[in-house]
């Protein structure tokens, strides 16, 4: 074995790469790094930014998509006491905005997160705060209105909190047009149903009055404006809801 | 590069030997597998792991240019005319038979006694199963013995 590898190893000993054969491949690698090679790494490089970029639209894409179903309101709870708070809610209940319509609500928002939970979650939290409960004694009046094409289905789960309904909590549903005007006089449209409400028995009333007026006082005084209603046209009935049919009650007194 | 070249260049010129015809077709070859290594994006563990790189590549890129080119399977005398020059008469005459013996028996044989790779190794190497290496070997040895004689003893 050995003397055949002897054999071999002497006669291929002789093979060698000679040094022109070396240095003509040096130069050949050398012209193609510089050229052909180089668009090669080029054309490399570049496939990979654009797969780079590709990645980057569709995590982009999806989630900007992702972010904007998320975030995109399909229902408004307004919570008015005298803060006035809304709700933005998305598609799958959770709370996407939360704004104060007066100072006391933007007071409240700032001690109370009410962001990406749901909305029961929110209202109960807000039920429970000491902060926000200060403004819930005798004389106030906690209402909340719903905007959504499930109010009902809505209003009935937070019917159901325990709180909710110590505090004698009544409830609306409103439509987005109603929502819409309340904004355009930057309150609540909570607090504007009532201002609507109130508008049916009181000629003179306003919704700059309204602006200072807690959901008690108007509550007040749609009570009372009713009670003469009532004493001044014997036998009809006092209106329920705005006549627009902007808002319907499902409130008990 | 320069180490590379300068490590392998031997190796990969004795394996483009006893695979093709001429000079001509060895450079070619033989730039080519160093460009490979130029464009290779892996990386190697060991020498051993690059050196079993080359010879892979270089038997792998032997084989393609022949099929390439629809060249005979096996060098006759021609091949050796620009290196008789510096062949002794020996030399020559063992050369012959190993480039006389079927193409999958050259680099079986040449990777076994000159790089002196394991049977195992070269099995790796190749990507042949042992056993079809212990073949190889065996019948590439018959036919060596055959033809050298007292020499291959």
């Amino acid at each position: 074995m050995s003397g055949a590898q002897n054999v071999i190893q002497k006669s291929m000993e002789e093979i060698r790469a000679s040094e022109e054969m070396k240095q003509n491949t040096l130069r050949y690698l050398e012209a193609q790094r510089t050229r052909q090679s180089r668009r090669f790494f080029q054309r490399r490089q570049y496939a990979a930014l654009r797969y780079a970029v590709a990645v980057v639209c569709v995590f982009f894409l999806a989630g900007v998509g992702g972010y904007s179903v998320y975030s995109r309101p399909v229902s408004y709870i307004s919570i008015d006491v005298n803060p006035s708070i809304e709700l933005e809610i998305n598609r799958f209940d959770k709370v996407v905005s939360a704004k104060g319509y007066n100072a006391d609500g933007q007071d409240i928002l700032q001690h109370v997160p009410l962001k990406n939970i749901s909305y029961l979650q929110a209202i109960d939290r807000l039920l429970q705060d000491a902060y926000y409960s200060r403004y819930l004694n005798r004389d106030s009046q906690l209402v909340l209105t719903v905007v959504s094409d499930r109010s009902d289905a809505m209003l009935e789960q937070i019917q159901a909190n325990d709180r909710f309904q110590a505090y004698g909590a009544v409830t609306y549903s409103s439509d987005t047009a109603c929502m819409n005007e309340a904004h355009q006089h930057e309150m609540s449209f909570g607090k504007y149903r009532a201002y609507l409400e109130l508008s049916q028995y009181d000629d003179s009333i306003t919704v700059e009055d309204c602006h200072g007026m807690t959901m008690g006082e108007i509550q007040n005084r749609i009570r009372s404006c009713q009670g003469h209603n009532r004493g001044n046209a014997e036998g009809k009935n006092g209106p329920k809801g705005h006549q627009n049919g902007h808002s319907q009650s499902h409130g008990h007194h | 590069m320069n180490r590379a070249v300068n490590a392998y260049a031997d190796m990969v010129r004795r394996i483009c030997f006893v695979h093709l015809k001429n000079r001509h077709d060895t450079e070619d070859v033989f730039q080519n597998i160093f460009l490979k290594y130029l464009l290779y994006e892996g990386s190697f563990e060991s020498g051993e792991h690059e050196k079993a790189w080359f010879v892979r590549v270089t038997v792998n890129a032997c084989t393609d240019w022949l099929r390439a080119l629809s060249r005979r399977r096996w060098v006759s005398l021609d091949a050796l005319a620009e290196e008789s020059a510096v062949l002794d008469n020996p030399s020559r005459e063992i050369l012959e038979a190993v480039l006389k013996l079927p193409e999958k028996y050259r680099d079986v044989i040449y990777l076994f006694y000159y790089e002196e790779y394991s049977a195992v190794e070269i099995a790796k190497i190749l990507g042949r199963k042992e056993n079809t290496i212990y073949t190889w070997l065996s019948r590439a040895k018959d036919i060596l013995r055959e033809k050298l004689g007292g020499e291959w003893s």
